[in-house]
């Protein structure tokens, strides 16, 4: 048996359904928790709006990225095919060298219909990797391990187990207080989760 | 979401009534809009002066499908409500049988239509079939060998029946539908009968609208030049039509809102879906306005292109191009924020200006052709072809409101007949507490 001392995560309990989990959630969020989350085995409609969770910055990322990818596919198409960089003094050469006239299309800027489909496809690939990405970044994924995976428990979590875990982290913990509020709020299970020797 | 969750409780045991008091003097000075601009069309064309007649009968036909469009829409939606099983719209789903309600109406405003004396300015295939002597096919071949290889689409029989059946199957379906949805409301055995035999019967008859909007729109406007075609004319009637009603159905939500109905059914949720499928349709709309002319661009062939060509002359130019910024780029980038479309003033607002898009793109699909075909017809009479008339927008204005007054006291006469939501349909309080 260790003696060392195991740094705590925090508390987790377990309620018995979907609606209780959500009604509980509403609790822990008026109750002034900040580090805390909850864990079903599927996606809860609402479940945001009862945590009080702010709206995710993610959409604003996928917005400038997907302009970049815009411009990037209107820049890519334009200065390959056309003048219209010519006064750049650094391009103006290399573009002068490759107009690219196709069924009688201008080599300025009027024929930029034909950049359309290259401009709508590299802003759906910039978007597209923009959320994924963005998305991963904001999860702080890829992980290894979680504390949480030390709990017996928490594997019902991908089955059928609700949970809610308050971080140990949060300014309102305190092992006793805690525990009692999330039994009164009608988690049973309750468990002090240690986090795994490294 | 946070907000009080509906029960049967809060639904009236009898519904939601729209109060006559409060739209009877719209509704009847509709009515008379409509009947004295009715009276002074006929004039105009029939009995007016020749010049007056060619010019009000492309006004008429731009009015007409301008609201073709809006109710047909309110078909669509009440169609796609029923066949895909969905919940969130329950509570605002007789808004959009209302707004289909309108569309057998319509066929007054579209009598103009039948007769030759309007035909001969607009439909110039017509009136080439109509001089010909002995076996008509016979006589195309030899004069007009286009019109010979149409001959099977394009002839004047089987254009009346089109025309009729238009007006019949869609009429006939979206009465059906309606009926279907507010007997329940005095059913004594409500149950989910309703609900299931309107998803079945939703089914083929979708086909019917997608015929409807799709030959309406070749017969009345691509036809305005028989040498024109376009294989993307249906889906983009349809995108306008599906953007523009779902405009109508949440000015009309809002509007109930604000006077205090739908107030436990119709939440910032249902205004959120609604203002998403704006932005959808918005995008959609875009796509295939986009794709119709970047494929004729592109291939670049005569008789493609006329139609692009002429829409690009002088002040035509300038609209298409308001097209691409105020019908895309401004309501796509405005619809993205998604407090805006939770917000029923805000999305109203978003709603009107997209009409207002709607009538441009509307304008410039039919008016552009009348300074074309007129002057080609009888330039004495019509002047030489020029791309605009001068004077001639008068009659648009005329036409506009005198059908739009008739479509409005339709829609309102519709909105007060039956209970304002399906408040003992089985799904009522799943939508009312729907959450996205």
């Amino acid at each position: 048996m260790s003696t060392t001392r195991k740094r705590v995560y925090g508390y987790l309990a377990e309620f018995k359904s979907a609606s209780s989990l959500y009604k509980a959630a509403e609790k822990v969020r008026d109750a002034g928790f900040k580090k805390w989350d909850c864990y079903s085995p599927y996606p809860i409609h609402g479940l945001d709006g009862a945590m009080g969770m702010k709206r995710s910055i993610l959409p604003w990322f996928v917005f400038f990225g997907g302009m970049t990818g815009t411009f990037t596919g209107f820049f890519l198409a334009s200065a390959t095919q056309t003048n219209v960089w010519s006064w750049v003094p650094g391009l103006a050469k290399a573009i002068e060298t490759y107009p690219t006239i196709v069924q009688a299309k201008p080599t300025n800027i009027f024929t930029v219909p034909a950049f359309f489909p290259i401009m709508f496809e590299l802003t759906i690939l910039f978007s597209g990797f923009t959320v994924l990405f963005g998305l991963l970044a904001l999860m702080k994924l890829p992980r290894l391990n979680h504390p949480l995976f030390a709990s017996n428990q928490f594997h019902r979590a991908t089955d059928d187990g609700f949970f809610i875990a308050v971080e140990a982290r949060d300014a309102k913990f305190s092992p006793e207080a805690t525990r009692s509020f999330l039994e009164g709020i009608g988690g049973t299970s309750i468990e002090l989760v240690e986090e795994e020797d490294s | 979401m946070a907000h009080h969750h509906v029960t049967s409780a809060d639904i009236p045991a009898n519904g939601e009534h729209l109060d006559p008091s409060k739209v009877s003097r719209v509704k009847s000075l509709a009515l008379g809009v409509a009947g004295i601009g009715s009276l002074i069309s006929v004039w105009l064309l029939f009995f007016g002066p020749e010049k007056y007649q060619g010019w009000y009968s492309y006004s008429w036909v731009f009015a007409l499908f301008f609201f073709f469009t809006l109710a047909i829409g309110g078909c669509f939606w009440t169609l796609l409500h029923n066949v895909s099983n969905s919940s969130w719209g329950t509570s605002v789903r007789r808004i959009f049988e209302n707004l289909g309600s309108v569309f057998p109406w319509l066929f007054i405003f579209a009598i103009p239509l039948l007769f030759p004396g309007v035909q001969k300015y607009l439909f110039e295939w017509m009136t080439i079939h109509r001089e010909a002597t002995g076996d008509i096919h016979k006589y195309l071949e030899d004069h007009n060998p286009l019109l010979a290889h149409k001959f099977f689409y394009m002839n004047i029989f089987w254009w009346y029946v089109r025309f009729f059946a238009y007006f019949i199957c869609m009429g006939l379906v979206i009465n059906h539908l309606r009926k279907l949805s507010t007997g329940q409301d005095t059913d004594p055995n409500p149950g989910t009968r309703r609900l299931f035999s309107a998803r079945s019967r939703s089914t083929g008859t979708l086909i019917i609208f997608a015929c409807t909007i799709t030959f309406a729109g070749f017969d009345w406007l691509m036809g305005q030049d028989y040498t024109w075609f376009s294989t993307m004319w249906g889906v983009y009637l349809f995108a306008g039509a599906a953007l523009n009603s779902m405009a109508v159905i949440v000015l009309t939500a809002a509007w109930l809102k604000s006077q205090g109905y739908l107030k436990n059914v119709v939440g910032p949720e249902h205004f959120h879906i609604m203002g998403k499928l704006m932005l959808a349709f918005t995008i959609f709309w875009a796509y295939v306005s986009f794709s119709q002319y970047f494929l004729i661009w592109y291939a670049d062939i005569t008789e493609e292109t006329k139609y692009f060509l002429i829409r690009n002359t002088d002040g035509w130019n300038t609209g298409m191009i308001a097209l691409v910024f105020g019908h895309f780029v401004i309501p796509f980038v405005i619809l993205l924020q998604a407090w805006l479309k939770r917000n029923p003033k805000t999305l109203a607002v978003m709603a009107v200006y997209t009409l207002v898009m709607h009538v441009l793109d509307h304008y410039l699909i039919t008016i552009p052709e009348r300074g074309i075909s007129l002057g080609n017809i009888n330039h004495t009479v019509f002047g030489e072809i020029t791309p605009s008339i001068d004077g001639a927008f008068w009659g648009d204005i005329l036409a506009f409101v005198t059908i739009g007054a008739g479509f409005l006291f339709f829609y309102l006469r519709a909105l007060g007949q039956h209970a304002l939501y399906p408040h003992r349909d089985p799904r009522i309080l799943e939508s009312a507490n729907i959450s996205n």
